[in-house]
């Protein structure tokens, strides 16, 4: 191929491929998608056998779909942030932090429907405060972002006190848990409906387009106009956004907000996503992948209940499947330069 | 726009003057070659043009309106593109995204218009030589001479019509060459005004309609390109140096002295590594330079690597003094008294925004260290003064990072590295590859004198020209393995390329 491409002209065969269909097939199997498919297949047909009918239920995979949605919302909001070769890690805290101010609201009496937009705006805002460090302090994104890991949690605990929230509203249980459209959770559909959405501003949309130009290079994409910096600081924003309605969507699932709440969910967000196949480096990975990346992360940690293995163990599994996902990417690129 | 004039633009940087006062005029329909050597200040001419550099003093004229480029940008909006050498791409877009990057055509809701994109840039594809087929694949899958096309279409598609070109051909291979002169004459027939910057002589005639010399931030000529010659160009081009030039005193100097007969510093005997070369011997003789010729991709580098600790051979044995060595790393090999000069220099080379104290003096360290492991900053930057001046490396103080330097200074300044060192081995990877003519030949001169100083000097150069000039000895290889050697005698050009395509067949010692 290096050397074809070399040559100019419309005469370069390489660049033409006759071979058409089986490359097709093999850049199929050689996707990571594919792979994710696989395990995803594989961890499934193990917690059924290993189960005892556990896993089919109708209470364990509302469960898992509740869980995932939680998961993918935020992680729907960090694939934009690592497509354009940043990185938050402060989420966790972050989730923690919202949860705290709206509990607070919830508790002060506040109705429902004023308190859904304050998660949203607390969240976002965070994200913008993100955004304003790295990219006006020119500070880097895992600098800050460790940094805001710590001063939100220091939030919680001057917020919180010593004190549990549990007096939640339990319309937030019924509508994210409870109510369902086809077979689907509330929270399962808000965040499929929000991962499509971005999916689709990724592909076709001119800023989503954009976002993918700055993480191939950033300098070039300055250079040729495009609104670097205004486009990094929108992803924070819109992360911090998702960050509020996932700890919305939490406060569903377990109506309870503590000092520790949110810590270490920064983990499973950002495992999701890499294990979908988006770059830590920028440039390169999508929606689609997180979604697949989500699904595994969720039914590893469900396997593990299920099959009553010590809760320490999903880390290990966890970790394990992103290093070897990082193994297939330096497979892949690899495989490109023989070829 | 018809006519685009620069007048008496300077620019400084830090204390150092690029441009002294540099008067050109770009017209449309005409092909202006800038010719100069590195660091002539045709980077930051670039620069000022493209609206990436914003001259101290001077002005800039469209049509004979004076005009302040704020920036690319507004340089890309008033007709003024630029080619880089090394293309600025997005690897993983598509070409079609990438000639749309920051000007996509979309509906009023911002969705990218595929279609749309598709129907503005079909009518340069024939003309750039661009299948359409390419539009969808990842930039990434191209070659460098199809990414350059793939600029020049950005550009046009935005309607530049004065395009700049920075030394696209350093990277292309002949083929190429000519395919991107073909197409340039095509632009400027079409109306674009063109600017042509290179160092290499030989492309004036086939591609300026005008020539501009810029030598040490100055124009010293301005000609048609029909009424010059090379001899007068390359006059201009070294300005003062040319008197001193000693590439022109000494070709193949001292190879009729015959091979010495005290036994070689260095002995390679059957060397061989699992990928990269097989049963390879090398000789190399104290206060000699032996050359080694090859194509790109020959062992050659990879042989050096070996001696150097840097690779593990399979098997075989590299001898120094006659006494068996191994190295295991580049430490130890340093520390048996072997240089190695790498050949990439921004890869391998330098510690780009490190300043030049750190980058002179890193490999005598522990000479400029208090019990070996304090730092002597005082002796450190006497030492880099010093190499400094003997090397006559231009920079502003010794703290510059070696980066922001021209590629000659900063070649000259990884030579200086090991110069300064006791070796008995010292090899020298491309030691002037990309560089300019009077640099050239002043590092041509410093490795005479290091071999005269006793070290045996390996000189590893893909430069045809280069090798006949430094080197007493050659050894040439192909394909991982030893083909042909000269000791001594008097080779030919013809010879060694013949033997390095495979053209000669046999393997041979030819001996004084």
């Amino acid at each position: 191929m290096k050397s074809s491409a070399l040559n100019l002209g419309p005469a370069a065969p390489a660049l033409h491929g006759p071979r058409r269909v089986p490359v097709a097939w093999r850049a199929l199997l050689a996707r990571r998608e594919t792979a994710l498919l696989g395990v995803i297949v594989l961890v499934v047909t193990a917690v059924s056998l290993g189960a005892h009918g556990g896993f089919w239920t109708r209470v364990n995979l509302d469960g898992l779909m509740v869980t995932c949605a939680i998961t993918a919302v935020p992680a729907a909001g960090m694939t934009l942030v690592i497509l354009t070769g940043g990185i938050d890690a402060s989420i966790g805290s972050m989730l923690g932090l919202v949860s705290a101010i709206g509990g607070l609201l919830f508790v002060a009496g506040w109705p429902v429907a004023a308190v859904v937009p304050v998660f949203l705006l607390a969240g976002a805002a965070l994200g913008w405060i993100n955004g304003l460090i790295i990219l006006c302090g020119r500070v880097p994104p895992i600098v800050c972002t460790l940094g805001t890991l710590s001063i939100f949690r220091m939030g919680v605990f001057l917020m919180m006190g010593s004190e549990w929230i549990t007096a939640l509203p339990p319309g937030l249980t019924r509508f994210f848990v409870a109510d369902h459209l086809g077979p689907l959770p509330g929270a399962a559909v808000i965040a499929l409906v929000i991962m499509a959405a971005l999916a689709a501003f990724l592909r076709v949309h001119r800023t989503g387009r954009r976002l993918f130009a700055i993480g191939n290079n950033e300098e070039a994409a300055r250079l040729v106009g495009i609104p670097v910096r205004r486009l990094r600081w929108m992803t924070y924003t819109i992360l911090g956004a998702c960050v509020g309605l996932g700890a919305l969507m939490r406060l569903g699932q377990s109506p309870i907000v503590q000092t520790t709440t949110g810590s270490g969910f920064e983990l499973g967000v950002i495992a999701a996503v890499v294990l979908g196949g988006t770059e830590l480096s920028g440039g390169r990975g999508g929606m689609f992948g997180t979604f697949l990346g989500t699904l595994v992360v969720g039914l590893v940690g469900d396997a593990i209940v299920l099959m009553h293995i010590q809760p320490f163990w999903s880390g290990v599994v966890l970790g394990s499947i992103i290093l070897a996902s990082v193994g297939l990417n330096e497979g892949r690129r690899a495989r490109q330069v023989v070829s | 726009m018809n006519r685009l004039e620069l007048r008496g633009i300077v620019k400084s940087f830090g204390g150092v003057r690029a441009l002294k006062g540099v008067d050109a005029v770009i017209a449309a329909g005409r092909t202006l070659v800038l010719l100069g050597e590195n660091g002539a200040g045709k980077s930051t001419l670039i620069k000022t043009l493209t609206g990436a550099v914003r001259p101290d003093e001077g002005e800039i004229l469209i049509d004979g309106t004076p005009v302040v480029l704020r920036d690319p940008m507004h340089a890309r909006a008033l007709g003024i593109t630029a080619v880089y050498q090394e293309p600025m791409i997005f690897p993983h877009l598509s070409v079609l995204e990438n000639i749309f990057a920051g000007c996509e055509i979309t509906d009023r809701f911002g969705r990218v218009q595929t279609e749309a994109m598709l129907r503005a840039v079909r009518p340069w594809l024939s003309s750039l030589d661009l299948a359409e087929s390419l539009l969808h694949r990842p930039m990434a899958d191209l070659g460098l001479g199809h990414q350059q096309l793939v600029l020049i279409a950005q550009a046009l598609v935005q309607g530049a019509r004065v395009i700049v070109f920075d030394e696209p051909t350093a990277i292309l291979s002949r083929a190429e060459t000519d395919r991107l002169v073909g197409i340039i004459h095509r632009l400027r027939d079409d109306g674009r005004a063109i600017v042509y910057i290179t160092h290499r002589l030989e492309e004036v005639p086939r591609l300026g309609d005008h020539v501009t010399v810029l030598t040490d931030g100055r124009v010293t000529g301005d000609y048609a390109a029909s009424e010059v010659t090379e001899d007068l160009l390359l006059r201009l081009m070294m300005g003062k140096r040319h008197d001193a030039g000693p590439e022109r005193e000494a070709i193949r100097p001292s190879a009729a002295a015959g091979a010495s007969s005290a036994p070689p510093v260095l002995s390679i005997r059957g060397l061989s590594h699992s990928r990269h070369f097989h049963d390879v011997d090398w000789d190399a003789s104290g206060g000699r330079i032996t050359g080694i010729y090859g194509l790109v991709g020959a062992g050659r580098s990879e042989v050096a690597m070996t001696v150097f600790g840097a690779l593990r051979a399979a098997s075989g044995r590299i001898l120094l003094d006659g006494r068996e060595i191994m190295p295991r790393s580049p430490a130890e090999a340093m520390a048996l008294g072997i240089g190695y000069l790498p050949e990439d220099r921004k890869k391998q080379g330098i510690f780009a925004p490190m300043g030049l104290e750190s980058n002179l003096t890193c490999t005598g360290l522990s000479r400029l260290s208090h019990g070996g492991w304090l730092l002597n900053f005082p002796a450190m930057l006497t030492e880099t003064q010093a190499i400094m001046r003997r090397f006559a490396i231009k920079a502003d103080t010794p703290g510059t990072a070696i980066g922001t330097l021209s590629g000659g200074n900063q070649q000259k300044g990884l030579f200086a590295r090991w110069a300064g060192q006791t070796l008995r081995v010292l090899i020298l990877d491309e030691p002037t590859r990309g560089i300019d003519l009077a640099t050239k030949a002043e590092i041509h001169g410093f490795i005479r004198q290091l071999a005269q100083a006793g070290t045996a000097i390996v000189v590893i150069t893909s430069d045809l020209a280069e090798l006949m000039a430094v080197s007493q000895d050659v050894i040439v290889m192909r394909q991982g393995r030893v083909v042909d050697r000269f000791r001594g005698t008097a080779v030919t050009a013809e010879r060694v390329l013949a033997s390095a395509i495979g053209a000669a067949t046999s393997s041979q010692e030819h001996a004084a």
